[in-house]
């Protein structure tokens, strides 16, 4: 029998914690940190170490390359990036928790560790098995068409299809079951008691390939991902999954707009170190990363991958918060589907 | 389209520091393409940065060139130790190899000189004449159900590639599909075969399992050899394929162009899966299966001529559509996102002049490879001079850094020792080690493009009827197969197979 979700108002809500941002980064987040902070000890001595638990080209791997490049201009401390791709982040996260506790290795992960927790409370939790430094990229999801699409224009007249079609409507979305992607979407059928096919795309270029060559009828992504073909007009929103409108989708409806209640879940991209490394490693680490959060390069990376439409930043309380307020929704939510206990 | 094509070169060609850099990153890529260990895709990854400082044109031109010569580069190691540069070049030591051990390195090597020079230019011209229609095109006709149909097609084949018998050459196909099921399943993201060891989650990856079953195992075979005292050294020569030779395959080489073309404008797929497609083809049609695997020059044609048409071809999902078709081609949107520019359809209106220098730069790279390959032949086989005991340390050396390097996990290093000594026994035991690699490579993405066209299909595998060119495809595999079973069943009678049964 099929489960379907209840929304969770009551639960500490991610809304409060998603924050719209205001004037294009007028005054940057970071700005109040020291311009310069001593090196404890002579530390770091040498280059970082920087795991990344994904490819190099995907948008965990170009994150780190823009984190890595600020935190070298701010400090002229170089880091190494170790890609170690594999098992939704799994491979990635067991290498770092191997890795010395001595500050020279530090983490990029995404909210899948989140998740990974909840689903398997024997994976790490990231809030407190780690340290984090910084969330730096924080965005929301959205539905998309191709602007050409003729049988629907928008997300009421694709409710609509999907109804007729009676499970036969297909949307390109990720693979993995209990994802950010396939939970959000089991938000939307649960909903409207609605059955839409997910066509399974583990990598990005084949899953827009998809929609742009008419193999699926919409697809489940992130604006950053797809800012391309938003600007060559080729595909267009029709739903954004945030209780509120962001100024840059103002003529796109949220899910409050149409009646829905669930809080939604966001996409989050940060970095850590090892819990056990010195508190001083762990106070120039936390302001290296946190300041170079404010960095020219890394604020023009952020704003094209269009990461300045919510607020992106948290700072390690604030990126605390955030995990155990996910970790707790995911939770929920697989007991409720029954893929956890 | 002429003259955006001398604009093109002139724009490219007029500037020392444009020369410099085309200069730099085809030598570049063929130094990181040869030595295994590093790839282009480590030239890329350190170059990245960098073209923040160059111009956009500068920067996509470069990573265009270390592309083209560095699918090219690893065709060396390939064929003299069995050591693939890089994974396009895998097909490429099936019979590279077989051939340097007969004494035809030269002939080897020149051939994949010409073919990638060959397949490279005809796809830089196509590539020219319609990038957006064809692009368009792909991705309209070309879903999960065609390319499954596309894995199914060449698999059906993979049984005749190098094993002793039809049946041991399916169980080695089989060997390389089971290794394919190991790590997260592509539809559900369900742990499968990880017996709770995390690194396993990750998948047997094809490169260290190629390093395994080829470099390692033979390093044990020729040692093997040394220690009875029946090693002989690879007769170096130095003899370029004659014209003749190459009009013999010219029909190979017209088909390798044509699938390495139309693999590269698959996004996704790329030039790996259309090197193992190019050579399967060259076995389907080939006169003498069995030759295949034990040094036939076709095979070595095939493999490179489609890995270098696959790099013209991989570049027009990208520039079209801003669809990657591989690992580069995503660096390449960074390097466009380095300069505010994102790959697209808005690139041919606002950047013109980028897309056509980068065209000439590719045409003009492949024609440099024919020439710098012609230097490399008469130059670089002469390392097989090198005696043994000091070639075979540096040959482990060299694969072992190689496989840690793909992915920076110890437990490549150990797949590909298990690899090299289960070579070491299958290849004496009439298993064919190339069927295994295919079962691994095509079985990864085979099983994800069935499971993606079963759900865009419901799960009803009739559909298909209604998408011709998965039809045509899966006809064919089904084709292939009932013939394979047809030919072990029946008796031979050919007057040779009698000879060599006498024998």
């Amino acid at each position: 029998m099929k489960r379907h979700i209840k929304p969770t108002i009551g639960a500490l809500s991610l809304a409060v914690a998603i924050g719209f941002s205001g004037q294009a980064f007028a005054a940057c987040a970071t700005d109040g940190l020291p311009a310069k902070l001593d090196k404890p000890g002579g530390f770091p001595a040498r280059a970082l170490t920087m795991i990344v638990p994904y490819g190099p080209g995907g948008g965990s791997g170009q994150v780190a390359r823009a984190m890595a490049q600020a935190v070298t201009e701010l400090t002229g401390v170089a880091i190494n990036r170790d890609h170690k791709p594999g098992g939704s982040g799994t491979v990635g996260m067991t290498a770092y928790m191997a890795a010395p506790a001595d500050g020279y290795s530090v983490l990029e992960h995404i909210d899948d560790a989140s998740s990974a927790h909840a689903l398997d409370p024997s994976r790490p939790n990231p809030a407190t098995d780690l340290i984090p430094l910084v969330t730096s990229q924080i965005t929301f999801s959205q539905v998309y068409i191709r602007t050409n699409e003729t049988r629907f224009k928008d997300w009421k007249g694709f409710v609509d299809y999907v109804k007729k079609a009676n499970g036969k409507a297909t949307i390109a979305n990720v693979s993995k079951e209990g994802s950010m992607e396939r939970i959000s979407m089991r938000y939307l059928t649960d909903h409207y008691g609605i059955k839409i096919q997910q066509i399974s795309f583990d990598k990005g270029a084949p899953r827009y390939g998809a929609l742009a060559g008419g193999q699926v009828d919409a697809l489940f992504e992130q604006p950053g991902d797809v800012r391309g073909f938003l600007d060559a007009k080729k595909f267009k929103p029709i739903l954004t999954l945030l209780k509120e409108r962001p100024a840059a989708f103002s003529d796109v409806p949220s899910i409050t707009d149409e009646g829905m209640k669930f809080e939604p879940l966001l996409r989050f991209r940060g970095f850590y170190v090892a819990k056990g490394t010195p508190p001083d490693r762990v106070k120039w680490l936390q302001w290296a990363f946190q300041k170079a959060f404010c960095q020219e390069s890394y604020q023009k990376y952020n704003e094209k991958k269009f990461m300045n439409l919510i607020e992106s930043y948290r700072d390690t309380d604030g990126t605390k918060n955030l995990i155990t307020t996910t970790i707790n929704q995911y939770r929920d939510v697989y007991k409720q589907i029954g893929l956890s206990k | 389209m002429i003259e955006n094509f001398i604009t093109g070169s002139v724009a490219l060609f007029s500037s020392p520091v444009s020369i410099s850099i085309f200069v730099a990153g085809l030598l570049g890529g063929m130094l990181f393409g040869a030595v295994p260990g590093v790839s282009m895709l480590t030239l890329a990854a350190i170059l990245l940065p960098f073209t923040a400082h160059l111009t956009a044109t500068d920067g996509i031109m470069l990573f265009s060139v270390i592309y083209c010569s560095g699918v090219f580069g690893g065709a060396i190691t390939a064929i003299l130790f069995n050591i693939p540069g890089a994974p396009e070049n895998a097909p490429t030591a099936f019979d590279g190899y077989p051939m340097t051990r007969k004494g035809q390195a030269g002939k080897a090597v020149g051939a994949a000189v010409l073919c990638s020079a060959f397949g490279g230019t005809m796809s830089a011209l196509l590539m020219m004449f319609a990038t957006e229609p064809i692009a368009n095109w792909a991705i309209s006709n070309f879903g999960p159900p065609e390319i499954f149909a596309l894995v199914f097609f060449g698999l059906a084949v993979a049984s005749s590639v190098g094993a002793s018998t039809l049946w041991k050459g399916w169980l080695s196909v089989m060997i390389g599909l089971v290794l394919a099921l190991v790590g997260l399943d592509p539809v559900g993201g369900i742990e499968r075969y990880d017996f709770g060891f995390p690194y396993l989650l990750a998948g047997i990856h094809f490169i260290p399992t190629i390093l395994g079953f080829f470099a390692v195992s033979e390093v044990f075979i020729q040692a093997e050899r040394k220690a009875k005292g029946t090693y002989e050294a690879p007769k170096v020569s130095l003899d370029f394929p004659s014209f003749l030779e190459f009009w013999r395959l010219k029909f190979a080489v017209a088909r390798s162009v044509c699938i390495g073309f139309f693999c590269g404008i698959l996004p996704g797929i790329g030039a790996t899966l259309a090197a193992f497609m190019g050579y399967n083809e060259a076995v389907r049609w080939g006169r003498d299966k069995t030759s295949f695997g034990k040094g036939n020059l076709e095979g070595v044609v095939s493999s490179e001529t489609s890995n270098n048409a696959a790099t013209g071809a991989a570049m027009i999902p990208l520039l079209a559509l801003g669809l990657p078709g591989g690992a580069l081609t995503a660096m390449m949107v960074g390097v466009f996102q380095m300069h505010d520019m994102e790959p697209g359809p808005l690139v041919f209106i606002n950047s013109a002049e980028l897309v056509w220098v980068v065209f000439a730069a590719m045409f003009w790279a492949n024609i440099s490879i024919f020439f710098l390959g012609w230097l490399q032949t008469k130059t670089v086989v002469h390392l097989l001079r090198v005696p043994f005991h000091y070639l075979a340390p540096v040959i482990l050396l060299m694969a072992t850094v190689g496989a840690y390097a793909v992915r920076g996990l110890t437990i490549d290093i150990l797949v590909m020792f298990l690899a090299g000594i289960a070579g070491f026994f299958l290849r004496r035991s009439g298993y064919a080690v190339p069927g295994i690699v295919l079962g691994l490579i095509l079985g990864k993405i085979g099983e994800q493009t069935f499971a993606q066209a079963m759900q865009m299909l419901h799960y009803d595998v009739t559909a298909y009827l209604g998408r011709p060119i998965g039809l045509v495809l899966i006809a064919g595999g089904l084709l292939t197969l009932i013939a394979s079973i047809y030919r072990t069943i029946v008796p031979k009678t050919e007057p040779h197979r009698v000879e060599q049964a006498a024998e």
